[in-house]
């Protein structure tokens, strides 16, 4: 039943234009941030000296940076896509569908996740065009792409668990959109507070429990278990607030 | 007779209101059930309570013996809904939609059951249509299909005929009363002559509250409460008195071209109009017309919805 609902919401994005739109307009601000990374780094090094130019790396400056900005515009795009998986199901009453069938919350939730996902990979799968175009003229080092994506990734499967919570309580999507792109900026402020905060102690809790920092860690290549940890509950802590929320009509 | 529905002193409650109030009813097997009340009665309420998608403050409900809840999965695919708005994705095609119903409810020949319920719906001339771009009409039917395409023994069918067109109406009911030979039907409707033509039983609720609940002939007998006569004399005869049957009431008198016609009440229970024919023609008068009248099911609905307020 979960490939089924699956399915039907991947058919669903694909059968209407907000898939598209979506995915031309991630692709196209995408492009254009990484069109204006790549000349910033080409005038980097040819306004310094050879031996300067050298330390210069194009994965940070590059790869790096651009991937932080993907993570930025998930700010607005996750939202769009979660906003209405449940809060438009609730207002046409399709949702009864659902409660009158076998299905279980857990594997809508899981279902609905699993096809933002889908969307938000189909727009990452795009940006693949960028590295292969750098590759083409002649750039070879991408040390960090794989776990780039990784992060994104992960932060994106966080983004849409946070996503589906708002749209399971409300009945509006713009309410619901709202809520998840506060909810995202929060836990980016965290972090800053952590960074902020003079007391030791609070600033390892406010950084372990703001987002960037373990996103900062996968960028580079870190993967600890702490971040594993920390993914897997925020997702999992998510996720399951939205089931207890579809669930509150139980009885 | 088994009952496929008990609605046993159910309550529901809003902050603020009460939507229905101790109601109980039963459903026959094999039986459409019509269920019947004004705007705001609290129909939708109580079907949307015996479809488990809202519990009640109060009371219990149990269908095919199980008592009725959100997570009582063995009942769900034993129950098909079709609420006031049936729930349809506007941006699929119809034949998806279907699929992925019968799906949700694990149908093993998904394709098989999806082409039977849409040929006997009529809609497999829109089977590749976005369900968006149908009339009302069709999305109706649709909406209908959702509810079959499991072939679930018991049906829920929340005003299917509402604002169609009288094709549509026609052909909807004749299915509706086709679907009753292999199904038990709870069917709410605010056309009364639509109950009266497809129901056997019915429930009258009022206010939140169950006015008259059975078989329809019987509650027909129970408001009857005496017996309810149109006699015709000669034109320009004069009636006369008829407190030989006992105690009865002229309701209406009219003249028409060849008779004098007469709406009487008596008080008596049985049928007097072998009695009352040969004393009318004992007098010498002329008798046009002698009929027993039945109350139509339009007169008990506006005494019960509106006499007990």
């Amino acid at each position: 039943m979960i490939w089924t609902l699956w399915k039907k919401e991947m058919e669903s994005y694909f059968s209407t234009p907000l898939a598209y739109v979506l995915i031309g307009l991630f692709s196209l601000i995408s492009g254009i941030i990484f069109f204006n990374l790549l000349v910033s780094y080409t005038d980097g090094i040819q306004s310094m000296p050879p031996n300067m130019a050298e330390q210069i790396s194009f994965v940070e400056e590059v790869v790096l940076k651009f991937f932080a900005n993907v993570n930025f515009l998930f700010l607005i795009f996750i939202p769009l896509i979660t906003m209405k998986l449940f809060s438009e199901e609730k207002r046409l009453e399709t949702i009864d569908l659902f409660w009158l069938s076998p299905i279980k919350e857990w594997q809508v939730v899981l279902a609905k996740g699993l096809s933002a996902l889908g969307l938000v990979l189909a727009m990452l799968f795009i940006t693949g065009v960028f590295p292969l175009v750098i590759w083409g003229v002649g750039v070879r080092d991408f040390s960090l792409l794989g776990t780039s994506y990784l992060a994104v990734s992960l932060n994106a499967c966080a983004y849409i668990a946070l996503g589906l919570f708002c749209s399971s309580i409300s009945g509006n999507q713009i309410i619901a959109a709202l809520l998840s792109v506060l909810g995202i900026m929060f836990l980016w402020m965290i972090t800053w507070g952590g960074h902020l905060n003079s007391n030791y102690l609070v600033a390892e809790i406010f950084t372990y429990i703001g987002i960037t920092s373990h996103f900062e860690r996968v960028l580079r290549g870190i993967l600890g278990t702490q971040d594993i940890i920390y993914f897997a509950s925020f997702i999992f802590i998510f996720s399951f607030l939205a089931v207890k929320s579809l669930g509150r009509r139980n009885w | 007779m088994d009952k496929i529905l008990v609605v046993d002193k159910v309550t529901k409650e809003y902050p603020g209101r009460v939507a229905v109030s101790n109601i109980s009813f039963q459903v026959n097997k094999g039986s459409i059930h019509g269920f019947l009340g004004p705007n705001g009665a609290g129909k939708s309420t109580t079907m949307k309570m015996i479809a488990g998608l809202l519990p009640s403050s109060m009371g219990e409900i149990f269908l095919f013996d199980q008592k009725v809840s959100s997570q009582n999965v063995d009942i769900k695919n034993q129950l098909g809904l079709l609420p006031e708005n049936a729930p349809l994705y506007v941006d699929m095609k119809v034949e998806n939609y279907l699929q992925f119903v019968a799906k949700l409810h694990k149908v093993k020949n998904v394709n098989d059951q999806v082409n039977k319920v849409m040929e006997d719906l009529h809609l497999t001339e829109v089977r590749n249509r976005l369900i968006g771009n149908l009339s009302k009409g069709y999305r109706q039917r649709v909406g209908l299909a959702q509810a079959i395409v499991y072939d679930a023994p018991f049906l829920i069918l929340d005003e299917p005929t509402n604002g169609l067109d009288p094709q549509t109406v026609v052909e909807l009911r004749d299915f509706i009363k086709k679907l009753s030979s292999t199904k038990t039907i709870l069917f709410s409707s605010h056309v009364l002559s639509e109950v009266e033509q497809l129901c056997d039983q019915i429930t009258i609720i009022h206010k939140g509250k169950i006015r008259a609940s059975g078989d329809l002939k019987e509650i027909h007998r129970k408001f009857r409460q005496g017996i309810s006569i149109k006699l015709g004399i000669g034109c320009g005869e004069v009636l006369p008195d008829l407190s030989n049957f006992g105690k009865y009431e002229i309701h209406h008198h009219s003249t028409l071209p060849l008779e004098e016609q007469y709406q009487l009440t008596f008080e008596a229970e049985k049928d007097i109009r072998s009695d009352l024919g040969k004393f009318i023609l004992d007098r010498g008068l002329k008798l046009m017309t002698l009929t027993v009248e039945s109350p139509e099911l339009e007169d008990i609905f506006l005494h019960m919805t509106e006499t007990k307020k």
